[in-house]
């Protein structure tokens, strides 16, 4: 075997690997805290790209909302615009929250999960209508000119991807510090685990939820924002990553950070690994194996690797 | 005449189109510990629940003077109103440090450790395991945690569900004994659902007895001790 290519492709899977982590984690954090599958996360993601371009076109002919953008200083520089696209993603999920979810916390949580399927065909409308169902140029995240990598042993690491390992990583230890060390993230883990309870110890439930939204759609920004330049702007373009960020929140546990971020990592080596070493599983079938790893996880531990087994009073 | 800390009238309670409480008067004057005694769905727990607003509720419900009928759960506990449900109102994934934090969770002042120190010299058992889950706790254990976490948010009024509930006799004893020192010693008012009659009316100033989401009889707790139909009833007299 080829040693050389392996890692190659490992390190060219590595870079899906941190977006679907990434989308994993936005789903996981809205399902701790809302216990709700949000399949509208990938969708509200690709929106926020579509603020940043928007905000990096300006005025230009046929760009939707460009004079709008223009009257706040658009075009702007790529970082300043990807920056405040997030901003307006953080704010439209903790809005989702507040108008289209809170309303309905009495109703039945399939009635909430078709609510998040509505937003997810409402927002592909809208981005279809207002900016075209056609692929768009998005400006690289990070440097990605033809030499911008880092050797190992023979193989290239692009710094797209260093880059959205850090910003990753980073996000995680933000995190996990939060949760850890703030009243805030008290509050929240308290409503993930019993939002009754919660409000017995006077922890408002609502506004925990709608800061936990925001915090997912601020996830889900970043990774869309990272992710454009490569697979190229449209409406569509996470809808595949929606997928293999739900199969690797299900293989890590949905209720688990660190197993979003370890089960991203699973998903992403697999569909590029298995079809290359694998012969009768071609690339048209790279999203297989992802699947039968999360059918098997959840026949053998239905909690994921990592979830949490519920302990329960007698 | 003390002053009332907790004045209801007219409380009704329904959970979808069953009717709980149908109108319910009483009173929990400061201080006082009150008991509130019935046989299993006469609408005990309901009646702490309605005050909490955790049920669909009609009538009125004042806190020192404040009408809280509408206010939502949440705040009810911000304006001082401890509640310690049968279910415990802990945290089980959390340590029982940590649930102790989240009792505290809306105060800004800095004598939070202070309190911790001092529930932990009433319930020691809780200091001993004070990084274990409380899932992991015994039953009293859990039940001296839910009391402390309650208390960590220094409330005016404890409302207490049941909490003799599931315990073995001794332990019960040890638990009540602690609330009358607590009612002696910082003068907390306490408002009790109980089956265990005799225990909770030794402790209470005043008893309430509810039959089908009614009161039936009322009055000081040594006058309902003595009463032939509470004592045929609850104290198996």
């Amino acid at each position: 075997m080829d040693v050389v290519l392996l890692l190659q492709r490992i390190f060219d899977a590595l870079f899906n690997s941190a977006i679907y982590s990434s989308l994993a984690l936005a789903l996981v954090i809205i399902f701790r805290s809302t216990g709700l599958l949000n399949f509208a996360q990938g969708e509200m993601a690709t929106f926020s790209a579509y603020i940043a371009f928007v905000l990096l076109a300006g005025a230009a002919p046929g760009v939707k909302g460009g004079g709008l953008a223009s009257w706040i200083g658009a075009p702007l520089v790529t970082p300043v615009a990807i920056g405040l696209a997030v901003i307006i993603g953080i704010g439209a999920g903790a809005a989702t929250e507040r108008v289209l979810i809170r309303p309905l916390r009495n109703a039945p949580e399939l009635a909430l999960v078709n609510v998040t399927i509505g937003i997810l065909l409402a927002l592909n409308s809208l981005m279809g209508q207002w900016w075209g169902t056609g692929p768009r140029v998005f400006p690289p995240f990070f440097p990605s000119s033809p030499g911008d990598h880092i050797d190992i042993a023979g193989a290239r690491i692009r710094y797209s991807t260093v880059g959205a390992w850090l910003v990753l990583l980073t996000l995680l230890l933000l995190l996990a510090l939060l949760l850890r060390y703030t009243r805030a993230g008290l509050a929240f883990r308290a409503v993930s685990i019993d939002p009754v309870s919660a409000a017995l110890n006077g922890i408002r439930v609502g506004p925990t939820l709608m800061y936990g939204w925001a915090l997912a759609a601020g996830l889900g920004a970043i990774a869309a924002n990272m992710s454009a330049n490569s697979v190229l702007l449209e409406p569509t373009m996470m809808v595949r990553v929606l997928v293999y960020a739900f199969a690797a929140a299900t293989l890590g546990g949905l209720d688990s950070p660190k197993g979003a971020l370890v089960g991203g990592v699973v998903v992403g080596l697999s569909q590029t690994l298995i079809p290359a070493y694998v012969p009768f599983i071609g690339f048209e079938l790279s999203v297989l194996p992802a699947l039968v790893a999360m059918v098997v996880v959840l026949i053998v531990r239905p909690a994921g690797l990592f979830g949490t087994q519920r302990i329960e009073r007698v | 005449m003390t002053e009332m800390m907790l004045k209801v009238e007219d409380l009704h309670a329904r959970y979808g189109a069953v009717e709980v409480l149908r109108g319910l008067d009483f009173e929990v004057p400061e201080g006082n510990v009150v008991v509130v005694l019935g046989a299993n769905g006469a609408g005990k727990t309901t009646t702490l629940r309605a005050l909490c607003n955790m049920c669909t509720t009609t009538g009125t419900v004042l806190f020192e003077g404040d009408d809280i009928t509408r206010a939502k759960t949440a705040d009810i506990v911000r304006r001082g109103v401890a509640h310690v449900p049968q279910g415990r109102g802990t945290f089980p994934e959390l340590s029982v440090m940590d649930n102790l934090k989240i009792g505290a969770y809306t105060r800004k002042d800095n004598e939070v450790g202070a309190d911790v120190d001092r529930w932990f010299e009433i319930f020691p058992r809780l200091e001993e395991r004070r990084d274990q889950l409380a899932g992991s706790l015994s039953g009293g254990e859990q039940q001296m945690l839910a009391v402390a976490r309650a208390l960590m948010c220094r409330p005016r009024l404890l409302l207490l569900d049941e909490p003799s509930l599931g315990l073995a006799p001794l332990i019960i004893e040890d638990l009540f004994e602690r609330f009358a020192q607590l009612n002696k010693e910082t003068g907390l008012t306490m408002l009790l659902v109980e089956q265990n009659a005799n225990l909770a009316l030794d402790m209470a100033d005043y008893g309430y007895v509810i039959e089908s989401g009614e009161i039936a009889l009322h009055g000081p707790a040594e006058q309902l001790k003595n009463d032939p139909a509470v004592q045929e009833a609850y104290l198996g007299a």
